[in-house]
């Protein structure tokens, strides 16, 4: 009984998960990343697609040329899912494990040293005119 | 067994599995025990001890980060639906983002520079503030090693979300803001994980400067670079 009950709820997740709703939201993402895609190529621009993407969905949905619920129901799961992928990106670090061996110590001191003068010049900016 | 290793679903499998379980662990909320570092590292653990090939792993893994192009266009969304929460000091705070945001990149390339450090690990590293899918992409741009990338990205984050609060403290940051602003710039959504536990407000303003400072990056960096090397 409980056994039906499990792969009830893993049926209805996975119908959540490509409802038609999701299914159009996730089209629409496409469509960004396909005009990030065409931009940087007839423009030959230093940036990826996926950011020129980005960008592009954030001005339509500041110009109300898109509603965010059209978007919402995809970008909410993709980001839910987020960390999953680029998990992959973060184990192919094993395979550079020879290469960066020599290096540990200068690439954690200078990597700490930006990292927390990045988080005090960004504070304090803000801290100090910010009142 | 090898031809089942080859099988996408072993990676895919695996990395999902991992996921789930350092997910619950993550729950515990202690700070090494950060869910994406533990994910990580048991998967490349798990690989060396049952002496599996890394190409074995990303037949399936790739299928995965395929999904970081619509992902990254996802951001679009959540940026814009945070961004309307914070038209107040939007002036200020975007100044004080570019800048700090600029001067990470300036200075981890410097350091680099001086300490005498190979091209590539210059060109991984340039990006490192930035949420993990972007500084990804902008590694792929500039000629680096995205796997470097991710992997030092992930311990930038978990660096600045144990140590970032402390260090602001105790050099006089009190203001919710700006602690919620330097974890977003500096540490992205590992820094914002910790500003959403020290409030709404800062989680807000951390969640947007992980957005612009990624949109930051990814215009600024090809060109530091440039002037730079």
């Amino acid at each position: 009984m409980s056994r039906y009950k499990f792969l009830n709820n893993i049926r209805h997740y996975i119908e959540d998960l490509v409802s038609l709703k999701r299914l159009k939201a996730f089209l629409y993402i496409l469509v960004f990343l396909g005009i990030g895609e065409l931009v940087r190529f007839v423009f030959k621009l230093p940036i990826s697609g996926n950011i020129i993407g980005m960008l592009f969905l954030f001005i339509a949905l500041k110009q109300k040329w898109i509603n965010l619920d059209k978007i919402k129901p995809a970008s909410d799961k993709l980001l839910e899912f987020l960390v999953l992928f680029f998990i992959p990106y973060g184990v192919g670090l094993m395979v550079y494990f020879d290469l960066i061996r020599d290096y540990w110590l200068p690439i954690s001191i200078a990597i700490i040293a930006s990292t927390l003068l990045t988080l005090y010049v960004t504070a304090i900016i803000l801290q100090k005119f910010g009142k | 067994m090898n031809n089942f290793l080859q099988l996408p679903i072993f990676g895919i499998g695996i990395t999902i599995l991992f996921y789930l379980l350092c997910g619950k662990l993550g729950k515990l909320r202690l700070f090494f025990l950060n869910p994406v570092l533990l994910t990580v590292v048991g998967i490349i653990l798990f690989l060396k001890i049952f002496n599996v090939r890394f190409e074995n792993y990303n037949a399936g893994g790739k299928y995965l980060t395929y999904f970081l192009g619509p992902a990254v266009v996802a951001l679009g969304a959540f940026f814009y639906e945070k961004y309307e929460e914070l038209r107040r000091d939007l002036k200020l705070f975007s100044i004080s983002v570019i800048i700090g945001g600029s001067c990470g990149i300036v200075s981890v390339v410097l350091f680099l520079l001086l300490l005498e450090m190979p091209l590539f690990l210059i060109k991984s590293l340039a990006s490192k503030s930035v949420t993990t899918p972007i500084a990804i992409e902008i590694t792929k741009t500039i000629g680096g090693i995205p796997d470097i990338t991710a992997g030092i990205v992930i311990a930038v984050g978990v660096f600045g979300n144990v140590i970032g609060p402390i260090f602001l403290r105790k050099l006089g940051i009190t203001d919710k803001r700006a602690i919620g602003a330097a974890l977003g710039t500096a540490a992205h959504g590992i820094g914002t994980a910790r500003a959403l536990q020290e409030g709404k407000t800062s989680g807000v303003y951390s969640g947007i400067a992980m957005c612009l400072n990624g949109i930051i990056t990814a215009f600024s960096a090809p060109y530091i670079l440039y002037l730079l090397l």
